[in-house]
């Protein structure tokens, strides 16, 4: 009996392991694994270095009889010296973010200062893996209504799909079920942008039209055709274009300016 | 059970938003709707997958319906597996965890699709399902101490006349 409850116990242990394990691989991003990896590189660079060390003497290289206290001399100096640049660009660093913080709230109502808008926060996400919804704290009380467009500082967030007195209930760009007809900037040619299931930052731009010549880095914005977007609402820029063997199928793939994955503050356009 | 609907709720918006694999969150009201199915009867799952289901859609859904049916429905699978299967073995539990979430996500897809006429997304799906399916089986061994305690411990107070009227 005490066997089998261990063996529980065990298999529950190895299990967590297991899940955090793949949750941590699956949301780090490649420049915090090579920061693990330090060790393991510095184990195999240092070794590497003695090997240099010991080719370079015995090929009788010159470098090797320079004085050593004067390169210690340097080296505690630039470390110092290091130390103190690392301090200022530190306190540079909390500076530039709390200037990006201003900015992002000055930068908010002014480039959209033509409509009237109503601040609100993300107060939640969606449940579901396959929706992409979010829920924000501002209702019928301050003037909310269904399908009222949802921007942020960088471009377009959605629009209301229902709205209850204190919260209103709003689908994203990036949802499957979302459809925004929109123009490219420099062309001006119009295509329907859809959301993609599997992506929270990548939309994908259909019934391109043939003769466009669509490029990568191009903008696209709302055409204001719909009802629902108004015109000129940035969306994002233009990733790549997949061309397939029927001209009429390609499509593009359309990097969103909003990040939704750190949406914090919208503004709902209530005009 | 409706204390445990509103944990999982807060679970699944605010720590599975960031202790996901790959941005895929596990579904914990399946788990939750078939283990009441097991242990405390379909006459009892049924309804409360049902009103979870719509309460769910009211608060985050696009559309409401779908959920509620197929919540009910694996309450009712629940209420057939406990006819027919032994909940003492873990590896028929996880199975049935693994069969009901992909049930549950497929019928609502297919739902969606078919109702906002959107594209299917095969293969976008098929790995987000895979990834929903594994997370979900993993939650599902770590819990499952606590499910059979509490499960046996609650089919003793559901099921108390049942066997009365079943056996004698």
């Amino acid at each position: 009996m005490s066997k089998n409850r261990k063996s529980t116990v065990v298999g529950i242990i190895i299990t967590s392991l297991i899940l955090i394990f793949l949750v941590v691989i699956s949301n780090a991003k490649i420049e915090k694994i090579s920061q693990i990896g330090n060790p393991f590189t510095g184990f195999v660079n240092n070794i590497q270095n003695g090997m240099v060390y010991l080719k370079n003497k015995i090929a009788g290289n010159q470098s090797f009889f320079i004085n050593v206290d004067e390169v210690r001399q340097e080296n505690e100096k630039l470390k110092k010296e290091n130390s103190e640049l690392q301090q200022s660009l530190r306190e540079l660093e909390i500076v530039k973010a709390e200037n990006a913080t201003l900015k992002e709230y000055v930068n908010l109502t002014d480039k959209y200062s033509e409509y009237t808008t109503h601040p609100a926060d993300v107060i939640q996400m969606d449940i579901s893996n396959y929706s992409k919804t979010i829920i924000i704290n501002v209702g019928k009380k301050d003037g909310i209504d269904v399908n009222m467009t949802v921007i942020s500082d960088k471009g377009l967030v959605g629009h209301v799909i229902s709205v209850t007195d204190d919260t209103a209930k709003v689908q994203t760009i990036i949802d499957t079920s979302s459809t925004v007809t929109s123009t490219i900037s420099t062309t001006r040619d119009s295509i329907v942008v859809r959301g993609e299931i599997d992506s929270d930052n990548e939309i994908r731009a259909t019934f391109i039209p043939t003769e466009a010549n669509v490029l990568e880095g191009d903008t696209v914005e709302t055409s204001g055709i719909g009802g629902i977007y108004p015109k000129g609402i940035h969306i994002g820029t233009i990733k790549s274009v997949v061309n397939t063997k029927n001209i009429t199928n390609r499509y593009a793939i359309i990097e969103t300016a909003v990040d939704f994955s750190r949406l914090e503050t919208v503004l709902v356009i209530t005009n | 059970m409706i204390l445990v609907f509103f944990i999982l709720y807060f679970l699944q918006i605010n720590f599975f938003n960031w202790f996901n694999i790959a941005g895929v969150k596990p579904n914990l009201f399946i788990v939750l709707i078939l283990c009441m199915g097991l242990f405390m009867g379909k006459n009892i799952a049924i309804p409360f997958g049902f009103i979870c289901g719509i309460y769910l859609d009211i608060l985050t859904g696009k559309q409401i319906g779908i959920s509620s049916i197929m919540y009910a429905t694996i309450g009712l699978l629940g209420g057939y597996f406990d006819k027919n299967f032994s909940k003492d073995s873990k590896i028929t539990i996880l199975l049935m965890v693994a069969g009901t979430t992909a049930l549950f996500e497929v019928a609502v897809y297919i739902y969606n699709i078919a109702r906002n006429l959107i594209p299917l997304q095969l293969l976008g799906f098929t790995k987000i399902l895979l990834i929903e399916v594994v997370f979900n089986i993993l939650l599902t061994i770590i819990l499952y101490p606590l499910i059979r305690k509490s499960g046996y411990f609650l089919e003793s107070t559901f099921k108390k006349r049942k066997f009365l009227t079943r056996y004698f």
